[in-house]
């Protein structure tokens, strides 16, 4: 317990471990959250919880252990001091939760709807001659997603950029209400489809701790695969887009042959190419179908051509060119905002829960935090082409243990009760998944998605940039709407 | 850039020959579900599905919807003596009736595909595609980027992307249309030129997948506007896909078998 300050810890209540979950006073969220703040906490997320009484939680990251703060709401009027008037990650869960649940936060500036986005709204900040906004999205030119960017712009600097997420809410959270355990993780991988493992993986680990269930080793192995197969899927995504926008096509296609292998590497395991349905709670549900030696072929195959494509890569000037200086963020600033994944590594900040909080297989897998310090669209891609390598050693030991076929693939997981947070590491960063069980049914889901704290900077990311660079900035932030809308 | 080029010739070709040749999916591949025997079902099968997509009739026949199947494989695992995954990529249609597994289709299908093959005779050479995402999961934009990737490359066809709504003349939709992109949708299809076709791409799109249930999307882009094909699949893979698109304009006849 000494990991909170004293003045906290009294409080305490049960959960499982490495999490800590402090009850407070509504009034005292904000001053508990500063004195967190003050020993070094990140903010994560702010959501509505239903039990053991209706209340609203607060979670951080605070050396190696999940920090919840639980505020019950005893049916008084929902006020609270607000977190975002000074901590500026606080600002977007609190916006949500004023918007979807009338819980307003005392003591922050009135900023623009979050959740209800309108096409055709066009909002003038800027003044001076010359001076328009383009409205870019949410039908975007390419094969995207549907999110919308309000570029204002002389013609080439872009003094502000406003991003409107939540075209694509589905309402996801609340889908699997009432839903068995096992039917959640089909609406947990359809969250943010390029990133269904991760998102498997966290709900499933909410469920287990919540109900006190450890999933076999052999499983953990194979949740390992799963996860940074997806990792090496997405990065090299990013990598390919951003040769694609720089006009280096082959430079593209290679990044797209490498993608489009390691999809059908998954399908052979799992029989999709998304790995869904792959994990379970309590587990995995069958053993991967490839033969292990054929995926260490694969592997070295694949390591020793994106070794030589990304030496030529980053000596293409064409290419480094519209990187370097790019989209430059200041670690202060994703520091404020509580960045994760490779867009808070690329400034320096080591943040990723695999090393933070090591769940599953990581305990034992050592995963090294690749970080690099120049805060470009350029560093972001280096840290993924890192990131890829140590994917690669981390795989490479997983199959090692997985040649062993020993113990089960499943833990049953009893019909019981309870709530605790689940969280993995997933391509765009940390994601944090609360569940709330009643008599093995899914009574509470909250989802804290990597690609919402992540977008709030996106905002911010063109203090010196010209909008031609608009693409490869997006590119190397590499988020899903998907995960940021639900 | 000597260097790409170079690097690019060494590989060789990797591009499917798809559709001139077969494109076999390898064992376990979840094309879409079978239904292997029909008869006898307790209703109770409906439950084990959480789309949906199975109906008990009263006579105890099976019935499976398809364009709800989000392949999780719930059924597969429950009862596998009627269900069974599938490897196939074909597995577009140009009716919603026609992803109805067991039920008896009264529908005749030659005016669809007559209507259809008259007002696209002019795409057939060259067409130029552009997609709205309407709500997906964010997987369905993954397998349509990659129909322009070496391994599937859409362009050896005549299918172009495009960014310009008013060049196109198939439009690909993914998602079950939330409300805020409903106006958005409907806008890019209007300005889009005669003769013009609409794929549904992905389960969600063709009938709001999970999602459906949670009210905030239409269920579907059919609720919306007038679709040509439907490709189902949770997300249906990029041979999928291209099959949907060629079916739209009329260079393949053969949809998914029942």
């Amino acid at each position: 317990m000494s990991a909170v300050p004293d003045t906290l810890a009294v409080n305490a209540e049960p959960a499982p471990e490495p999490e800590i979950r402090l009850v407070v006073g509504l009034d005292e969220l904000a001053e508990a959250a500063r004195v967190l703040r003050e020993a070094g906490a990140r903010f994560i997320t702010m959501h509505l919880a239903g039990r053991p009484v209706r209340s609203l939680m607060a979670a951080f990251a605070l050396r190696g252990r999940l920090v919840a703060l639980r505020a019950p709401l005893n049916g008084e009027p929902a006020v609270y001091p607000s977190l975002g008037a000074w901590w500026p990650a606080a600002r977007w869960p609190e916006q949500e939760l004023a918007e979807r649940h009338g819980l307003v936060a005392l003591g922050r500036e009135h900023t623009r709807s979050l959740t209800r986005p309108d096409a055709d709204v066009v909002e003038h900040v800027v003044r001076g001659p010359d001076v328009f906004a383009i409205p870019y999205g949410p039908v975007r030119s390419g094969v995207f997603e549907a999110i919308q960017f309000l570029i204002e712009t002389g013609g080439e600097d872009v003094p502000r950029l406003h991003t409107r997420a939540y075209f694509k809410h589905r309402g996801m959270e609340r889908r699997s209400v009432g839903m068995s355990v096992d039917q959640g993780s089909y609406v947990a991988e359809r969250v943010a489809g390029i990133a269904s493992v991760a998102y498997a993986i966290a709900y499933a680990q909410a469920v287990e701790r919540a109900l006190g269930a450890e999933p076999p080793p052999r499983a953990q192995r194979w949740r390992a695969v799963y996860a940074e197969l997806e990792r090496i899927a997405n990065h090299v995504d990013v990598i390919a887009k951003e040769a694609e926008t720089a006009a280096l096509f082959v430079g593209q296609a290679r990044f797209q042959i490498h993608k489009e292998n390691i999809l059908r590497l998954q399908a052979a395991f799992t029989g999709s190419r998304f790995a869904r349905g792959a994990v379970v709670p309590g587990g995995v549900r069958a053993d991967g179908r490839v033969d292990l030696d054929e995926l260490l072929r694969v592997l070295d195959a694949f390591e020793k051509d994106l070794r030589r494509d990304r030496r030529l890569f980053v000596r293409t000037a064409s290419m480094t060119d519209r990187l370097v200086g790019s989209g430059r963020l200041e670690r202060a600033t994703l520091d404020e905002y509580a960045a994760v994944g490779p867009l808070a590594r690329g400034s320096g900040l080591g943040v990723d829960c695999r090393h933070e909080r090591p769940y599953g297989s990581y305990r034992h897998l050592g995963p090294e935090v690749v970080t690099e310090e120049a805060g470009d669209a350029m560093a972001r891609v280096d840290v993924r082409f890192g990131e890829i390598g140590e994917s690669i050693r981390i795989l490479r030991q997983a199959i090692d243990q997985l040649r062993r076929r020993d113990g089960r693939l499943r833990c049953d997981v009893p019909a019981a009760s309870g709530a605790a947070y689940g969280w993995a590491e997933a391509p765009q960063g940390e994601l944090l998944v609360w569940v709330e069980v009643q008599d093995g049914r899914v009574a509470n889901v909250h989802i804290a998605s990597p690609s919402l704290r992540n977008w709030a900077l996106f905002d911010l990311a063109f203090p010196s940039d010209v909008l031609t660079d608009f693409a490869f900035v997006e590119h190397s932030f590499g988020l899903t709407p998907a995960g940021s809308d639900r | 850039m000597l260097e790409w080029v170079m690097r690019g010739l060494r590989r060789g070709r990797v591009t499917t020959g798809y559709p001139h040749a077969d494109e076999e999916p390898f064992w376990g591949f979840r094309g879409h579900v079978d239904v292997l025997d029909a008869t006898g079902a307790e209703p109770a099968l409906e439950r084990v599905c959480p789309t949906g997509a199975i109906a008990v009739g009263g006579d105890h026949r099976l019935r499976l919807d398809r364009g709800r199947c989000i392949l999780c494989g719930a059924c597969v695992e429950a009862a596998p003596r009627r269900f069974g995954f599938h490897p196939t990529y074909e597995t577009a249609a140009r009716r919603r009736g026609a992803l109805v597994v067991g039920a008896i289709d009264g529908e005749d299908p030659a005016p669809v595909r007559d209507t259809l093959a008259q007002r696209v005779r002019a795409l057939r050479r060259s067409v130029h595609v552009r997609h709205v995402d309407a709500g997906s999961d964010g997987s369905e934009e993954w397998e349509i980027q990659a129909l322009w990737n070496p391994h599937y490359d859409a362009q050896r066809l005549g299918v172009f992307l495009t960014a310009a709504p008013r060049h196109a003349d198939v439009l690909l939709v993914t998602g079950g249309v939330t409300e805020p992109m409903r106006g958005p949708l409907e806008r890019t299809w209007e300005v889009m030129p005669e003769p013009k076709a609409l794929v549904a791409v992905g389960t969600d799109a063709c009938s709001g997948g999970l999602a459906a249930a949670t009210g905030a999307v239409a269920g579907g882009v059919d609720r919306v506007l007038a679709v040509d094909v439907y490709v189902p699949g949770s997300p249906p893979g990029p041979i999928a896909i291209l099959h949907g698109v060629l079916l739209a304009v009329g260079v393949l006849e053969r949809e998914a078998v029942p």
